[in-house]
This record gives C-alpha cells, sequence and structure tokens, in this order.
C-alpha cells in the first residue's frame, strides 16, 4: 500500500464543510469527527489522512510538499501567496474582502494618504497598487472595526459575510474588494507524483459540487 | 554597536561537514556526467550590471533581485541565474567559437524568496547550455542528460515532466490580449487555478484559442496528454511542436519507461525565455522540482548573436538535502593521531606526508602536551590509531 494521500484542512469551520463534502462522496470520517486532541487523523477506506492546521500553515505544509493536498480560503491564498496548484473552488465559506469606513463619511475624498487598518496588509496594499493609491497601512490583529472608530484609520479592509458587525459598529462596505471562498490547492510535486489518485479525488469533489448547485 | 555581528542574512547558512561533503558529492557525479559528454566548465561573476538579465525575451523581476552600486554608481545584482550570464559570455567572448557549444557550470545563485518559509535565497547550481544547435537531436541530447543526471541522484524515485513553451506562446498569439492580461492567463495557468482561468477568459470573447487555453492547464498526465490534444486546437505550428513533442516522449520513455514520465502542456512558468521543449525533475521527499530546464532560441539573438540553445539546471542543494535524508552519514575521523616528543616534530611531519602520499592515510598531529591527553582526545574524536614519534616509531 502506497503512502497515504495527506490532505492539510484548515481549522474550524472549513474543516467541517469539508469533512462533511468528503463523507458525502462515501469516506469515513469518523476519526476526524472524534479527533480529540490529535492533529493527524487517518480515513482508512481512502488511504488518506487528515491534518489540521491554521490557514496559513495549510499553505506553507502543502508548499513544502509535507501535505499533498490542503483546503484553505481563498482570503489567505490572497494574503500568503505561494507556490502551489489551486485546483477548484469547493464553493463553501463564502464571503468577501471588501474596504468599509464610517457611514457616511467619504472614503476617497480630500489629497492626504490614507490610513488603511487591516488584519492582512498584502490584500489591502495589491487592492490600492490596482488603483494607483498610496496608502499606510496599519496592522492590526484584532477587531479591526475599532480603527476607524478610535480614528486611527480612515478605512479597513477585511472579511465581510453578513455586514452585521459592520452596521452594529457604525461603518459601512465602500466597495469589494474580492469574493472568497474555500479552494482546494495542491502541492506541484504531488500532483504529478500521484496524479491518478488526486485527480480522481478532484473529480469526485467536481462531481458532487455539480449535484450540489 | 554590533549587532549582527553573529549571525547570517535571512536565506544565507553556513554549511558544515556532511553537508559539504555530500554537495561535493553529488557535484563531483553530476560533473562527471556533463565532462562524458563533452561539455567545458565556465564560470561567471557573482556579480553582474542590472542590465544583464533585463533583456527582450525576459526580465528578473527587480524586487527578486539582490542590488549594490559598483564605484562609478552603476547598478550591479548578485546573479540571480546563470543561463542570462552565459548567454552574455557566448555572444561576445566565444562570437567566433566553433558550434555547437557546450558548456556547464557551478555556481551559486541569488534571490529573495519570500521570508519565513524556510527557503535559501542562495543555492548552488548546477547546470549546461548546449549553443548553436535548433536539432531534435539536440533536445534529446539535453533531455537524456538529465536524465542520466536524476537517475545518479535517486535510483528509484525520480521523474520527468517534459512540456513545450511553444503551445502557450502560440495560442496568446491568436489572441488580442495586452502584456498584463497574457500574465494573468500565464499565472493562472502555472497555478492551474481552472476557476480563475474561465472567468477571466470569460471577458474575453469565445474563440477556439480561449476554448483551448481554458483546457491547456488539464492537459498533463501521460501519452494519453497527446490524444486529448490532438483535438486542443487546429494550427499547424501547434501541431508540429506536439508532433515533436509526442516522439520525444517515445525516445524517452525507452530510456525511463513511462512510470516515470509526464507530459504538461500547462507548464508555462519558469522563465519567460522558454521557447520550445522544456522539462523538469523531480525527487520524492522535496516539495519543488529540483531540476528544471528548455529551449531558449530567441535569448542569445538579444545580446547581439542570433543562435538557438537549450540547457537545464539542477538545484545541488536541493539534491544534497535529499541524499542526506536518505543515507545519513557522518564525517570520517582521521585514521592516525601522531604525537611527536619534543625534538621529534620535523621526523613526525615528514611521516604523515609519507603516509598520506603512499596510502592515503588521514593522519592528524596530536596539538597536546601529554599520551593522556593523547589518548582522550582520541577516543573523543573516534581516532582508532596512536603513533607516538619519538627516537622511533610506535604505534600505542
Amino acid at each position: 500500500m502506497t503512502k497515504p494521500l495527506r490532505i492539510a484542512l484548515t481549522k474550524g469551520r472549513l474543516e467541517k464543510d469539508t469533512v462533511a463534502l468528503l463523507e458525502r462522496l462515501g469516506y469515513d470520517c469518523t476519526a476526524v469527527r472524534e479527533k480529540g486532541r490529535r492533529l493527524i487523523l487517518p480515513i482508512p477506506d481512502g488511504n488518506m489522512e487528515v491534518v489540521l492546521a491554521k490557514a496559513a500553515d495549510v499553505i506553507t505544509y502543502v508548499e513544502h510538499g509535507v501535505c499533498d493536498i490542503g483546503v484553505v480560503g481563498k482570503d489567505t491564498i490572497i494574503e500568503m501567496e505561494g507556490k502551489f496548484f489551486e485546483l477548484c473552488d469547493l464553493g463553501f465559506g463564502r464571503c468577501r474582502f471588501a474596504l468599509a469606513t464610517k457611514k457616511d463619511a467619504d472614503f476617497y475624498s480630500g489629497f492626504g494618504v490614507k490610513t488603511i487598518a487591516t488584519k492582512y496588509p498584502n490584500v489591502a496594499r495589491k487592492f490600492f497598487e490596482s488603483k494607483n493609491m498610496d496608502i499606510d497601512i496599519v496592522k492590526i490583529e484584532g477587531s479591526v472595526e475599532l480603527a476607524p472608530l478610535l480614528d486611527l484609520a480612515d478605512g479597513i479592509v477585511d472579511i465581510v459575510e453578513t455586514g452585521v458587525t459592520l452596521r452594529e459598529n457604525g461603518l459601512e462596505v465602500v466597495e469589494d474588494v474580492v469574493p472568497i471562498s474555500a479552494r482546494l490547492i495542491v502541492n506541484t510535486v504531488s500532483l504529478k507524483l500521484r496524479q491518478q489518485e488526486i485527480q480522481e479525488l478532484v473529480a469526485k469533489i467536481e462531481e458532487a459540487l455539480k449535484n450540489n448547485d | 554597536m554590533r549587532k549582527y555581528d553573529l549571525i547570517t542574512p535571512e536565506g544565507t547558512k553556513d554549511f558544515l561537514f556532511e553537508e559539504c561533503l555530500v554537495r561535493r558529492e553529488t557535484e563531483a557525479k553530476i560533473h562527471d556526467i556533463f565532462r562524458g559528454k563533452g561539455y567545458y566548465e565556465l564560470t561567471t561573476p557573482a556579480l553582474e550590471f542590472f542590465d544583464v538579465f533585463q533583456t527582450e525575451s525576459g526580465h528578473y523581476p527587480q524586487e527578486r533581485l539582490y542590488k549594490l552600486t559598483d564605484s562609478k554608481g552603476r547598478l550591479l545584482v548578485m546573479r540571480p541565474e546563470s543561463t542570462m550570464p552565459i548567454a552574455r559570455v557566448v555572444a561576445t567572448r566565444l562570437k567566433d567559437a566553433a558550434l555547437p557549444l557546450r558548456l556547464f557550470y557551478n555556481q551559486s545563485v541569488y534571490r529573495f524568496e519570500s521570508a519565513l518559509k524556510g527557503r535559501s535565497n542562495e543555492i548552488v547550481q548546477t547546470g549546461i547550455e548546449l549553443i548553436g544547435s535548433a536539432s531534435h537531436m539536440a533536445d534529446l541530447e539535453m533531455v537524456s542528460t538529465a536524465i542520466e543526471v536524476l537517475e545518479s541522484c535517486s535510483e528509484t524515485s525520480f521523474s520527468l515532466e517534459i512540456g513545450d513553451a511553444g503551445v502557450f506562446k502560440e495560442l496568446m498569439r491568436e489572441l488580442n490580449a495586452t502584456e498584463e492580461e497574457r500574465e494573468n492567463i500565464r499565472y493562472l495557468i502555472e497555478t492551474k487555478n481552472y476557476p480563475a482561468l474561465n472567468d477571466l477568459l470569460d471577458t474575453m470573447g469565445d474563440s477556439p484559442a480561449i476554448a483551448a487555453l481554458k483546457r491547456l492547464p488539464a492537459m498533463f498526465g501521460g501519452e494519453e496528454v497527446f490524444d486529448k490534444a490532438a483535438g486542443l486546437y487546429s494550427n499547424q505550428r501547434i501541431n508540429m511542436i506536439l508532433d515533436d513533442l509526442r516522439q520525444l516522449y517515445g525516445e524517452i520513455s525507452q530510456l525511463i519507461g513511462k512510470g516515470r514520465l509526464t507530459v504538461d502542456l500547462g507548464m508555462v512558468n519558469n522563465a519567460d525565455y522558454y521557447t520550445g521543449v522544456i522539462i523538469k525533475g523531480y525527487l520524492e521527499g522535496y516539495g519543488e522540482e529540483v531540476l528544471s530546464g528548455g529551449r531558449y532560441n530567441k535569448l542569445l539573438a538579444d545580446y547581439g548573436y542570433d543562435i538557438p540553445a537549450t540547457g537545464f539546471g539542477v538545484n545541488v542543494d536541493a539534491i544534497a538535502k535529499v541524499a542526506i535524508k536518505e543515507n545519513p552519514r557522518e564525517v570520517k575521523p582521521a585514521d592516525v593521531l601522531l604525537y611527536a616528543e619534543p625534538g621529534y616534530e620535523m621526523k613526525a611531519i615528514q611521516l604523515a606526508k609519507q603516509l598520506h602520499a603512499e596510502s592515503g592515510v588521514v593522519t592528524e598531529f596530536a596539538l597536546l602536551d601529554d599520551i593522556d591527553a593523547v589518548r582522550e582526545y582520541a577516543r573523543e574524536k573516534k581516532i582508532g590509531r596512536i603513533v607516538v614519534v619519538d627516537g622511533e616509531v610506535t604505534e600505542v
């Protein structure tokens, strides 16, 4: 028997959605559901094993080839970049990056350089580079919404799902930056060395996603 | 204040003992293959003018270059790769040499990799350039040499991938794309990002070339790829490229079998300057390619000498790393520890020289004061024999 195909999942909601998807494909994910504190879990009938990691680490593990496949949000992919194949859009984990400011503030007015608070400095930088705008970026680790309220920043670039948090804090979306959803990524060497297994799995997933629509 | 006097810059490291040993062995094995096919070594300076890497056929992204200036304020870079400097040499000093030229190199290249990803910014590459022939035999020579290199690194677990940069270039020729669009399409094909590629191409209309580009990243696998690709796009040049590649595939599969050989028509990464057959080599246990190369027929023209060429480079550090992992070893201790009593130092030096010349014995001088300390040292360093030199020579 060959080495199991190793799949890195982003812990949390993407993990649950992916496990549900794998179960729909007929794989036995009991071990993943009852994981306890273990971080590497077998899917015995699929000759696969699941590794649970934080989003950014999923990319790191796949890039280095210690995991063959990963499931990670497009948000992390845009922020981190890296060298891997992005084979399919899994459709779940949908949200978007958006630029938001205080309600009724005119973000683009005036000649001053704007300050943007964000957890995703690369996303923010690329977005404003595409508009040929110089900005100052302040990296915030926690609730980004605070920064414009405390007058530290003119606006924020952040993930927006429903917009409720923004509304409740008197902020509103100025502009959508880019839509986000979960992606299946594959190590460049793994796809070539284990092409058949990976393509079969991807085909099954795509089939299931199509039926879903 | 000295703050950084005890560490090395990010992306660089010191190589010690067995790391150097294995690296040298790897290089020696590979160079033996190169020399056996009539390749001659050259080295180019670690420092080059920035302009060398900004040609029509491809320019190196400036954010990945180490830059500095010379005494006249001109912009220099640490070479990020070796093919472009070699093209410069060929187009100047070797312009009158008989063709084809067979050159090989073994030198460090420097480029900024993404920080905090455990990658090196300085790696040793060795490789060949076969310059002045566009023939099929030249492609075959390049690819079969690459295979020999991979075989010498690992008998069991390598694989080789072939493709042709021409397919993408021909399809893009049919498209009225701006440079930026072209780069976006190239990037999405390189990363096999089907959803985004489809979205982007959908905005550019609907033509046979666009339909073909959408399918390009999926065109990889074994021999069946050629059947799939037959209906990809009918264009005389593309058909010719595919016929040639299929022939090459057939020939190489005789060398290594079909199991280790794959085709990827969506291989559009690498430097921009590739124009024809391109290859990548993989070793199990390393997450990226360890070998890559291809045909570059336009690059030399950018330096004023319009001749075709092909070649490949190997990441020596990566191969040495895999080799150490597969076959860990320690540096061998010296065979003999030589202890000279006061007054007999010159005799000991003569003896060491003689032992090495006659039988290759590795001798260390014991730089210690008494025989007990010598014994202790030999135990620690695992040196099997102690020889004392005084009026006579005794092994103790």
